[in-house]
């Protein structure tokens, strides 16, 4: 709806929502710490429990980028060069980890190294790489997402008049010429957002590591003792450190993937011809592997949710059995039983939809509209709702759960609303995200032609806007509650009231319960294929209604 | 757009400008505030701030709830230092009436910043030991134990490994990352190790070091320094039963836990243990753990479930619930699968008084992490 | 009465300066001139989806130069028409008007018993009469044709070009049309006015 004091209001709320929480939670933290830059980031070195977890932070990334690509280039190669009985449904495969829940992978690596899978967990050089395959089997289907398009729309003629020029006559002599210059962009974007996912690690990290922390592990960890007057102060400088290097850090990669983003827009094939491909048989062999890497996690889950492991002393029983899943929605444990993380969970995501599409969908109307009367204005708001994306969702939660403190600590908890807060932060970005791409490359003249036949404002929007984007519409919806669903560091720090448990949070707690319960594991497991399930049904509709060319980045 | 944009930052600013200011105001204006001048609503509901203390089984807290008629409604936290950072952040704000399991190496602060109330509930027969760090109404015992180091008596069998005689002899190489202690700043048994190694390191007749080169010592030799307890005990200890549950690594040989964690394992596993606890003079520490009514909370019903976790049904259960000493007078744990006897009283606990706790707790855990990131 | 008085408008260079033009109940003028002339600029100000920098357009003696262009009732035919992929002919007629006849109205153009067709199976000449009888249903005080004839073949177009001028004569709606095409502009119209 092309309405400006909408989009006045909307920007206006958008800035408050996103900036309000995490502007109270750094004037709180200053009121602490005192306002020095250098101290804060001092305070990294200072402090035991932060002391090498930078390096460790960007150790990890990067090579967690590395083996992505080194994993997903061959299968993007694979699936965009040559012919594939049930394409889509491979393709499906390989991108469905993208929309897992992060303690839902986290469960799955833990079951597939610990004692009844691999059983290398007890080797404590194994945790290492396990998290890096474990960052890579996320992030596999960035690089499939970003590059199989420049390979699979490619005209053949390309290539063929390549063999003929001298530069192309050897197979090496094409990749150098031909495809890494076409590739490079694509793939570059692929390992920048690789790197950001990363870097930000949590629920992986949490789990998988032994003591390791990245930033935002350590910064969830040490913010429950922030923001109180003369106690624990250096850990408020260590969060205001670590927040400006991680907001620095992932500022400059989404900066650089944006740019990324642009030069991939310009290699890549205005139309999309459907290009005649061969067949390789020996390519099973890539496509196979990476199909069974990609379900394994998922699988292992589900099947570990049956399994009970009782071991003592006097021997080892194992045995099928539904006891896990029994004890996770039952109430005799004394955490919230895992139906009522199911209602949380379900009431959080429906609720966020509701206010994070209207938001997100009449931003991304804003900016569109402002780009042509005033382009630059335009831009400034284009980044500000690009913003939150450098904001980790750990950092999200301290702002919601400081902010809270600051304004009304006792009516904020009273609410079962207040998580939404956080998940309408994290979620609204993608939205705009989503629908400005389809704004664009919507073509004027149907709401032109709309106009002349004396369509109202709002029946324009109705009758022709909505129908029209249905399909990114969709998409963004979907994908919001999916985030909303999956949501677990800002969760993490600000769930203190057991009303406020989502599904994420329950798995987390009941594997988090000491002394050796058999039913814990098995517990976990179940709750996790609960999310899992929801997961997988959200991504299939997703894929179903994604429109087939949106440029968009998700 | 640009003004309105503007006009937001602006009153941004100025709301959290007051009420920064009025949060100073609140703190500093605090004057001990008399049981007299207590101001509470019994709403009907019990809230519980605590951690994994788990002897707060559902058939406990249904019974209470069924008995006094209040609903219980449990917060779970990390660990111990999560319950205080929690009382502090909400000072004068109504967010729990019961505060479980800070103990005595945390109390002190929360008495100091007045986050507790003095509740009504009837105690009496407890143990007099435990009553030694504190005996006011502003928090009472309900549960106690002796923090010391534990080994695994089939790799530390004087062969391998010997069993070290002093805690110096932990910084050798051939305990080189086989040693795994709970942060001090996180955890509360981690936090009492700490605080015992201070009164050890001073009484060793040794003047040119002290607890703080140990501490650096100790993370030149690898230490494994996890988050908590359950951490260290379950995913690093050989010793423990953690070698049963996912995610189990076991590479160090010796932790920091409970004298009676070997009681725990034996009554567990038929009276069967291959972990035992060290007695080194001064290396452990008497650890009690508090309940309290919150300040601002619903002062009834945080008597009433005092007055009921100090019952005498409910708390000569602690050994068998919670894995923890009832502090009842005359209680002790029980005989059954070895537990008594696979548990260990130290010979002499660190003697550090709560007022020095208190006034230098701030200090230490300051220098600990100074003294654990020196090189 | 449908008049223009003293248009003007211009972006880098002037595309239109002064432009009167005064159209009787039922007249249909053509406006000539080589591409990029400012014809297109000229409908789309006229229309209102484009403001003028100058000038007033009158109807039976009301001045709507103000009016959005939702509210001027005045019809447009794109160069190549704009039917909405998500709506069936039927249903993108009634976007005109709810209530109209749209089997009399699809009857008028020639394309009887379209109703139910998508849009994607419509050759270039049916999408335009298509369009055209969307167009009509809205019932404009005076139809707008931007190179409507343009992108189709020489024969199709002929036909078209006097299928429509009969349908305007008809109902006696006036109409403007822009074209390139001096053929095209002298078997449609009644008076050919030529840009610069």
């Amino acid at each position: 709806m092309h309405n400006k004091y909408l989009g006045t209001a909307s920007v206006c709320v958008f800035l408050t929502l996103i900036l309000a929480p995490l502007w109270l939670a750094f004037d709180r933290l200053v009121w602490v710490a005192g306002f020095d830059i250098f101290s804060w980031i001092n305070s990294l070195d200072e402090n035991y429990i932060s002391q090498g977890v930078l390096e460790f932070t960007v150790l990890q990334a990067l090579l967690s980028s590395l083996v992505t690509l080194a994993i997903g280039i061959p299968v993007a190669w694979q699936l965009g060069r040559y012919e594939w009985p049930f394409q889509s449904l491979i393709r499906s495969i390989l991108t469905m980890p993208f929309v897992m829940p992060s303690i839902v992978a986290a469960m799955g690596f833990m079951h597939i190294v610990g004692n009844e899978g691999l059983n290398i967990r007890t080797n404590a050089n194994t945790w290492f790489a396990t998290l890096i395959i474990a960052h890579a089997w996320f992030n596999i289907s960035l690089v499939i997402r970003f590059c199989e398009p420049v390979l699979s729309t490619l005209d053949p003629k390309m290539e063929e008049q390549m063999r003929l020029l001298p530069a192309g006559k050897s197979k090496l002599g094409r990749l150098r010429n031909l495809w890494l210059p076409l590739m490079i962009p694509s793939i570059a974007a692929a390992a920048c957002m690789t790197f950001v996912f990363s870097f930000t690690s949590f629920a992986l990290v949490r789990w998988i590591t032994l003591g390791e922390n990245t930033l935002e592990s350590m910064m969830a960890g040490v913010g429950s003792s922030a923001g109180i007057s003369g106690y624990m102060v250096s850990k408020n400088e260590v969060i205001l450190g670590s927040s400006l290097i991680q907001f620095t850090i992932l500022l400059f990669s989404l900066w650089l993937m944006s740019w990324l983003q642009m030069k991939r827009q310009t290699l890549l094939p205005t139309t999309s011809e459907t290009v005649a491909k061969s067949k390789n048989v020996l390519g099973w062999s890539v496509i196979l592997p990476a199909i069974c890497f990609a379900i394994l996690p998922l699988l292992t889950i589900m099947i570990a949710s049956f399994r009970i492991n009782e071991v003592d002393a006097s021997g080892s029983n194992q045995y099928w059995s539904l006891a896990g899943w029994e004890y996770a929605f039952s109430t005799t444990n004394s955490l919230p039983s895992a139906w009522d993380a199911l209602q949380n969970s379900v009431g959080y995501a429906l609720i966020t939809l509701l206010i994070a599409l209207p938001l997100g969908y009449i931003l991304a109307q804003t900016i569109r509209d402002l780009e042509k009367e005033r382009p630059k204005l335009a831009r400034v708001v284009d980044l500000l709702t690009m913003l939150p994306f450098a904001v980790s969702s750990v950092m999200i939660g301290l702002g919601v759960m400081l902010g809270m403190i600051r304004i009304d600590a006792e009516f904020f908890y009273s609410i079962w609303f207040t998580p939404i807060l956080a998940h309408v932060m994290i979620t609204t970005p993608f939205v705009v995200r989503i629908i400005l791409p389809a704004l664009r490359s919507l073509e004027p003249k149907y709401e032109e032609c709309a106009r002349t036949l004396g369509l109202t404002n709002i029946q324009r929007f109705f009758i022709i806007e909505i129908p029209l984007l249905r399909g990114s519409i969709l998409v963004a919806a979907i994908f919001i509650m999916a985030m909303s669903m999956g949501e677990f560091g800002a969760s993490w720090v600000i769930t203190r009231n057991s009303d406020w448990t989502t599904l994420p949070i329950i798995i987390d707690s009941i594997r988090s319960i000491p002394y050796n319960n058999p039913l814990t594991t098995p517990a976990a497991n179940a709750v996790s294929t609960v999310l899992m399930l929801i997961a997988l049904v959200l991504f299939v509709s997703t894929e179903k209604f994604r429109p087939t060319r949106d440029g968009g980045m998700f | 757009m640009k003004s309105a944009l503007v006009s937001i930052f602006i009153f941004s600013m100025m709301v959290s400008g007051c009420i920064s200011e009025s949060i100073e105001e609140k703190l500093s204006n605090g004057n001990m505030i008399s049981p007299d001048d207590y101001v509470w609503e019994d709403d009907g509901e019990l809230v519980i701030v605590t951690y994994d203390v788990t002897g707060l089984t559902d058939e406990l807290l249904s019974e209470f709830e069924n008995q006094s008629g209040y609903k219980v409604n449990l917060m779970k936290l990390e660990d111990a230092g999560s319950i205080l950072s929690h009382l502090l952040q909400h000072k004068n704000v109504q967010i729990a009436d019961i505060a479980l399991g800070l103990d005595n190496t945390y109390l002190q602060t929360a008495i100091e910043n007045q986050v507790l109330w003095e509740h009504f509930a009837n105690i009496s027969g407890l143990y007099e030991n435990v009553l030694g760090p504190y005996s006011g109404p502003l928090a009472t015992p309900f549960d106690h134990g002796y923090i010391c180091l534990n080994y695994d008596t089939q790799i530390v069998d004087g062969e391998n490994l010997t069993v070290p005689t002093n805690l110096w002899e932990l910084t050798e190489d051939e305990w080189k990352g086989k040693i795994a202690i709970p942060s001090p700043e996180t955890s509360s048994p981690g936090r009492a190790f700490m605080t015992a190694t201070i009164d050890y390191f001073a009484n060793d007749g040794d003047n040119q070091t002290d607890w703080r080169d140990w501490w650096t010592s100790i993370s030149q030799n690898d230490a494994i320094i996890t988050t908590g307890w359950s951490e260290a005990y379950e995913t690093h200890y050989t010793g423990g039963y953690g070698e049963y549950t996912e995610g189990y690594v076991g590479d160090a040989h010796i932790v920091v836990s409970y004298c009676h964690s070997p009681g725990v394992e034996a009554w567990y596993s038929g009276n069967w243990t291959k972990s035992a606890a060290l007695d080194l003079p001064r290396a452990s520490f008497h650890q009690i753990e508090y309940v309290s009514a919150v300040e601002g909370g619903n002062l009834g019903a945080a008597s009433a479930f005092i007055e009921y976790l100090l019952s005498e049904d409910v708390n000569q259960k602690m050994p068998t619930e919670n894995f923890m000493y009832s502090v009842l007078d005359g209680s002790d744990l029980p005989e059954d699968d070895g537990y008594r006897y696979h548990s260990t009283i130290p010979s002499q606990v660190a003697e550090i008084t709560p007022e020095e706790i208190s006034a230098n707790m701030e200090m230490w855990l300051e220098e600990w992490n100074k003294a654990m990131v020196a090189v | 009465m449908f008049s223009c008085v003293g248009l003007s408008k211009s972006f880098d260079k002037t595309l239109f300066d002064d432009f009167n033009l005064e159209l009787e109940p039922g007249e249909i003028v053509a406006i000539t001139g080589p591409s990029g002339c400012g014809k297109t600029t000229l409908l789309r100000c006229i229309s209102g989806l484009e403001n003028l920098d100058k000038g007033e357009i009158l109807f039976s003696g009301h001045n709507i130069t103000n009016l959005p262009a939702e509210e001027r009732k005045i019809g447009l035919i794109f160069q190549k028409p704009v039917l909405y992929p998500h709506l069936n002919v039927g249903k993108n007629l009634k976007l005109a008007s709810k209530n109209a006849d749209i089997s009399v109205a699809l009857d008028e153009v020639n394309l009887s018993g379209f109703e139910k067709r998508s849009v994607h199976t419509l050759s270039g000449g049916e999408g335009q009469r298509v369009a055209l009888a969307r167009a009509l249903l809205a019932e404009p005080s005076v139809l707008l044709l931007d190179e409507p004839f343009s992108s189709l073949d020489e024969e199709l177009s002929k036909k078209l070009v006097i299928d429509v001028r009969n349908l305007l004569k008809k109902r006696n709606c006036p109409a403007i049309l822009v074209t390139h095409n001096n053929i095209i502009a002298k078997d449609f119209a009644d008076i050919i006015i030529s840009l610069n």
